[in-house]
């Protein structure tokens, strides 16, 4: 019996050490003109010229004047303004995008 | 038969009374002026105590300086409506232009207790939020104080917990809009978080860093 509990610890902890250390996330936001939208990648092109894919899923929210729209409202050359989530903007899931009206002055 | 011895003592003369208590108010006036004054008071109207090495005595009984609280952390120490810090106050101003749409956080590492002064203005429309992050917390601990539509703040703050303390600016609209933030407190830090993810910790100024005015 002891020698059973001191192998599920020894593999307990092994498992522990192994696995890889939490990953410290942060919201980000993407501004930008959308680029292209497949439906679970959205490319947007920032002021400075720079393109950021974000993924989407089915929870990712999509509004205007803060009412949700489809998804068919998303296309290209359209502003948004997209709230991220994860530990780089090239690998964050969008929690909202928000389509704005174009924007007239960039810094 | 008995014999009874006495002893006849004479009463001091009045004459000689005086004299005994002219001779000690004349010693106890010497001692005054010699020894006590320059000793408890710095003062020394006949030079004894300088001879004597006595001055520094009383200088240094009434001058004696009561040391700072110590720590490294800038916690204050509470003395009724008096607040004394192990080290002088920090000093900080920045400016931030938001494109649109873009935010800033903008907060200082403070200890519970400690205090700030501030102003801030901006040249547009802004959400704003004065709020606190405890030590070590994730930003869902995070406590709201003051999330008032405003374009500009002149107060004070003091931390309710030790933690990061400060405001959220967002730029709501399309076009850009300026926020100029200026402090002076007990803090040893201040950081920013951008919309972008960037994150920056910045070195705040000390007391040197206030241009002193001379005549």
């Amino acid at each position: 019996m002891i020698r059973r509990l001191a192998t599920a610890l020894a593999v307990t902890l092994a498992m522990l050490a192994a696995a890889p250390p939490l990953a410290a996330h942060d919201d980000i936001r993407v501004i930008g003109t959308v680029v292209r939208f497949d439906g679970t990648k959205l490319v947007i092109k920032a002021a400075n010229g720079k393109q950021t894919a974000v993924k989407v899923d089915k929870q990712t929210q999509i509004t205007r004047d803060g009412k949700k729209v489809t998804r068919t409202e998303v296309r290209s050359g359209r502003d948004v303004v997209v709230d991220a989530y994860g530990d780089t903007a090239e690998d964050a899931l969008a929690i909202e995008i928000r389509l704005v009206p174009p924007v007239q002055n960039r810094k | 038969m008995s014999v009874e011895a006495t002893t006849a003592t004479a009463a001091p003369s009045r004459r000689a009374i005086l004299v005994a208590a002219a001779l000690a108010f004349a010693a106890a006036t010497v001692l005054l002026v010699a020894i006590v004054l320059p000793a408890e008071y710095g003062i020394d109207p006949v030079g004894t105590g300088r001879a004597l090495g006595l001055t520094a005595l009383g200088q240094g009984a009434a001058d004696a300086p009561v040391p700072p609280p110590s720590g490294e952390r800038l916690a204050p120490t509470m003395k009724g409506p008096v607040a004394l810090y192990p080290a002088g106050f920090k000093v900080d101003a920045r400016e931030f232009t938001l494109g649109p749409y873009e935010y800033v956080e903008y907060k200082y590492r403070m200890e519970r207790g400690a205090t700030l002064l501030f102003s801030w203005q901006a040249d547009g429309g802004v959400v704003q939020d004065l709020h606190s992050v405890p030590e070590g917390g994730a930003s869902k601990n995070e406590q709201s104080f003051d999330n008032q539509p405003r374009r500009q703040a002149d107060g004070s703050f003091a931390a309710p917990f030790s933690g990061i303390h400060g405001w959220f600016w967002e730029n709501p609209g399309g076009a850009s809009v300026r926020v100029r933030v200026t402090t002076a407190g007990f803090y040893s830090s201040v950081q920013e978080f951008h919309f972008d993810g960037r994150r920056e910790t910045r070195e705040v100024r000390g007391l040197d860093a206030i241009p002193v005015s001379r005549p």
